[in-house]
């Protein structure tokens, strides 16, 4: 089961780059900071030059976006959590999510072309000149992020700005986060201050918790680390996230044993009675 | 009203009614290619015994009818991708984490092999060749008819992916449902004995394994077949099922009862897949499935996540149906 999962997976890093490989880099979401200005969003789009999504009103909160898709790489959500119309009756939770840059990542694992690749970065990127739009990582990634991006006929997510890392910038939303909720680095490090940082909180905050720091989870821990305020799922997060390869040698043996029954049944048919 | 719009109470299952993965963004192509390509791959599998015993009455339909199956599916497979030109791009890199990638291989060596078959026999040209090309087509065709069930299943679409150990055998059910029904269809009574035999294995399989696919996915994913847009499908394919073996036991002699049931049979199986399909994208798209699914696995396992490196359950659910 594991050389399944090991041969994309975060493993198969240093083999490929050798001297080149660089530290797994990553992002710590801290959702306790965020102002929900959207800057991140804005900054996003702007630097990878991503098209808008249609200016419609959702009625949900301040969130106009809706989701991560092919051209929206960042998605600040909004969650008003108020029992009445008074003051100090509730709270607002605000969340710039992200793709997950997964240990295990299923987008990696089951794309036909070999177009979404691990960087040196240990990041998980979309080469968009090999991509043929099959839309199989759509379904393949455990957490929604991918989406089509129509223009081009090809999908899209979050490089954590290829481009800008290889020039030893920081990614643009980490850049113009006013507030530090989005914090750029190296992920061991990063998962170490999260850990800080929820102890520093803890009585503070109702319901503050880690998502993505657990290495041992259904995708091996993520390379976007948050801290959130409620359950995953509030923030529209699968709350116990799998890749989807982890089962496929038992899909497998399951077509095995189907193609077998066909034989069968036709052996059967076929043979005079 | 004095819960407002974002509050926990207004979204039981997570963020204003968004799940938290994503449905298949494809067009109908996709379930049409998994019945095509099942179908034309136990078609070359029905044909091969039938040419072995020399009754081309039958073998000959059955491969006209695996290539229209393959031509069908080559369409339908190159003509979805958001980049049609790049579908050779699958061909760059062998990948076994991607059943897609597998599946293209399966596909190409599949399809080449039925409509050089179909051509060899109609042109009678090259016979040797295409006699050789009706044993890989026959040897590739149960590849053919369940590696799309591995497709589907490594997903993170909720119903596909807890329902991975029975889908593939759903699908070779169905595909031999439609091309013993194909085969009822366009070869004389008397020479159709094995493709009835077979259209009706298949159909009381299909049965008996949609039956047990819902005993795997468990009660909650269990309802994605019965939503609006599954619930239709998933009827007619029963009826089909149960009318068109019927009609199939009473057309030994009758070619009348074949083509009823044929028809009853060939549209059942399209059914089936589509029903299977629907609940599958009704199972991503609505957030109730995927959240309670992980939450009750979650708590089941006092707060902790599942583990990578865990056993998966045997796809031997509590109380199901044997199959
Ligand atoms: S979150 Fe999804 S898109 Fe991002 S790396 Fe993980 S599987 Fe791929
Ligand atoms: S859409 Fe592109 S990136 Fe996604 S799986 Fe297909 S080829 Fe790979």
């Amino acid at each position: 089961m594991s050389t399944f999962i090991d041969l994309t997976g975060a493993a198969a890093q240093s083999a490929t780059y050798g001297a080149d490989e660089q530290q797994r880099m990553g992002f710590f979401t801290d959702t306790t900071l965020c102002i929900g200005c959207k800057a991140c969003e804005v900054a996003c789009k702007e630097w990878n030059e991503l098209p808008e999504d249609g200016y419609e009103f959702t009625g949900w909160s301040y969130d106009n976006t809706r989701e991560l898709n092919g051209n929206t790489w960042r998605h600040v959500t909004f969650v008003e959590q108020f029992s009445g119309r008074s003051a100090g009756t509730g709270r607002w939770l605000m969340e710039s999510d992200v793709c997950k840059h997964c240990t295990h990542a299923g987008c990696l694992d089951v794309c036909p072309t070999g177009a979404i690749m691990r960087s040196e970065f240990g990041t998980v990127v979309i080469q968009q000149d090999v991509c043929n739009g099959c839309g199989y990582c759509i379904v393949g990634c455990p957490f929604g992020v991918i989406g089509l991006k129509e223009a081009e006929g090809t999908t899209g997510k979050c490089t954590l700005c290829y481009d800008r890392l290889k020039a030893g910038e920081e990614p643009a939303c980490a850049k113009a986060c006013p507030t530090d909720s989005i914090q750029f680095g190296a992920v061991d490090e990063l998962r170490e201050r999260a850990e800080k940082r929820l102890e520093a909180v803890q009585g503070r905050f109702d319901g503050a918790q880690l998502y993505g720091t657990d290495t041992g989870d259904g995708v091996g821990g993520t390379g976007s680390m948050f801290l959130l305020l409620d359950k995953p799922e509030v923030y529209g997060l699968p709350p116990d996230p799998i890749v989807p390869t982890k089962d496929l040698p038992q899909m497998w043996r399951a077509a095995g044993v189907g193609a077998a029954l066909l034989v069968a049944a036709c052996v059967a048919a076929a043979v005079r009675a | 009203m004095s819960t407002s719009a974002g509050s926990i109470e207004a979204d039981r299952y997570g963020y204003y009614g968004r799940s938290p993965v994503k449905p298949p963004d494809w067009s109908d192509k996709i379930p049409t290619y998994i019945f095509t390509g099942g179908f034309a791959g136990a078609s070359s599998l029905l044909a091969f015994p039938a040419r072995l015993r020399g009754n081309d009455a039958l073998a000959r339909p059955l491969l006209y009818g695996a290539a229209a199956g393959a031509m069908v599916s080559t369409y339908c497979l190159i003509m979805d991708l958001g980049r049609p030109e790049r579908f050779m791009n699958m061909l760059r890199v062998f990948k076994p984490t991607s059943p897609m990638n597998m599946g293209v291989y399966i596909f190409s060596v599949y399809s080449s092999a039925a409509m050089l078959a179909a051509a060899a026999d109609a042109t009678g040209v090259a016979r040797p060749v295409g006699r050789a090309c009706e044993g890989v087509a026959a040897l590739v065709g149960p590849a053919m008819a369940t590696y799309t069930g591995v497709l589907i299943a490594d997903t993170a679409v909720p119903t596909w992916n807890e329902g991975r150990v029975t889908i593939p055998s759903l699908f070779a059910a169905t595909s031999a449902a439609a091309a013993g029904a194909w085969g009822m269809l366009f070869a004389p009574p008397q020479r159709a004995d094995a493709a009835r035999r077979f259209a009706v294995f298949g159909a009381v399989g299909a049965l008996i394994a949609s039956k047990r696919l819902h005993a795997e996915v468990g009660p909650i994913l269990k309802e994605s077949f019965k939503a609006k847009e599954a619930v239709k499908l998933g009827r007619s394919a029963t009826v089909l099922a149960f009318s068109g073996t019927a009609c199939a036991l009473l057309a030994k002699k009758s070619r009348f009862f074949g083509v009823v049931a044929g028809a009853l049979l060939f549209t059942g199986a399209l059914a089936e897949k589509f029903s299977v399909y629907r609940a599958g994208y009704i199972s991503a798209k609505d957030p109730k499935y995927a959240v309670t699914l992980q939450r009750q696995r979650i708590d089941a396992r006092g707060g902790e996540p599942t583990r990578l490196r865990e056993p998966s359950h045997d796809g031997r659910p509590a109380g199901s149906v044997s199959a």
